[in-house]
């Protein structure tokens, strides 16, 4: 029931007794008993109104107080500070190092390359050499893949675990409403403007030869 | 324009591998002469002191970006006339069309290979 029906219905009973009241005295005049009468009884109707009031306020300051004492401990559950100060921190860590690995990695093997090119004019014994020599640094190289892989592992079980406690803090707080879209900024919208995308999931990029259709004004495929 | 290998080419990418890798691909392919620079405004430097007969420029850097660049020199009345293929990991139609419409002359989607750098370099220069 709607506070206003119920605030109705507080307030009608007190007004029958009135009204009942009226029609028993209304063959004569209104003496100063009946004025204190009415008096009594609009006070008697104002308590009962207002106490009513009184009880649908605690109610609901009690269910605002049960929702806060609830929010406090999920905000705890999501443990902000462990995200902030270890996990986050450390995943930025990881990836800063498989930058560093690839990159690292990269470099050998185009040098392991670049030398065995360098090698083709000599004579087929050094040309042997330089080749054996430099595909071993090439397989040694390759090894970078194992680490990093490790630590994307680590990476995607952190965001997994943020993932979790954010979906699981949202449905507490019964957070189901869609959000109102965030303001752009600056690099936002110089992203959106320039068109920087980034690389493309497979599937979703578009092909060489989807570009050399576009290059020779024929239809892209799919 | 005839194709010309002993052209100096310049090469724009901000990560420093990309950069090696297209130098040993062109060099494989023949040409000799090949500058570097890391974003689009070192690139529009290098041109103005000096003139390429071809630019090969990624799209995302910063701060100056590929298609930035390509806007500069299709502006600058030295410079307009400069070949420009764009090889970018950036590969959405919406680029493709945009960048055609800034006056790309070719566009290679990252990754590649050589007979693709060497195709499309052809391509631009009519062979």
């Amino acid at each position: 029931m709607s506070r206003g029906a119920r605030g109705e219905d507080i307030l009608k009973q007190p007004f029958d007794r009135v009204r009942d009241y009226v029609a028993a005295k209304s063959e004569g005049e209104a003496s100063f008993g009946d004025v204190v009468a009415l008096a009594e009884i609009t006070a008697d109707s104002m308590q009962t109104f207002f106490a009513a009031i009184d009880r649908t306020i605690y109610r609901e300051l009690r269910e605002i107080a049960e929702y806060i004492t609830n929010l406090r401990s999920e905000i705890a559950h999501l443990r902000a500070g462990e995200l902030q100060k270890d996990r986050l921190p450390k995943a930025g860590e990881h990836l800063g190092a498989i930058v560093a690995a690839t990159e690292e990695a990269t470099n050998s093997i185009m040098e392991a390359a670049e030398a065995m090119l360098a090698a083709a004019g000599k004579d087929e014994a050094t040309f042997k050499a330089v080749v054996n020599d430099k595909v071993m640094t090439i397989f040694e190289a390759c090894s970078f893949q194992d680490l990093t892989g490790q630590r994307i592992a680590r990476v995607v079980e952190t965001l997994e675990q943020i993932e979790n406690r954010i979906g699981r803090f949202a449905a507490a707080v019964k957070s189901d409403a869609p959000a109102a879209p965030a303001a752009e900024d600056p690099r936002e919208r110089r992203a959106r403007e320039l068109l920087l995308n980034g690389p493309q999931d497979r599937g979703v990029a578009i092909e060489q030869a989807d570009v050399d259709a576009l290059f020779a004004d024929k239809p892209v495929s799919a | 324009m005839a194709l010309d290998h002993s052209m100096p080419v310049l090469i724009v990418d901000d990560y420093s591998t990309m950069l090696r890798i297209i130098r040993n691909l062109l060099k494989q392919i023949g040409f000799e002469d090949v500058d570097e620079a890391s974003d689009g405004t070192q690139a529009l430097s290098k041109m103005r002191d000096k003139r390429y007969g071809l630019v090969i420029s990624d799209w995302n850097m910063e701060p100056m970006t590929g298609i930035e660049l390509l806007r500069e020199v299709r502006a600058d009345d030295k410079l307009n006339r400069t070949p420009f293929i764009m090889v970018t990991a950036e590969a959405k139609t919406e680029n493709v069309i945009l960048a055609k419409k800034a006056g790309v002359n070719n566009y290679i989607v990252k990754p590649f290979n050589a007979d693709t750098l060497k195709s499309k370099i052809q391509a631009v220069f009519g062979e």
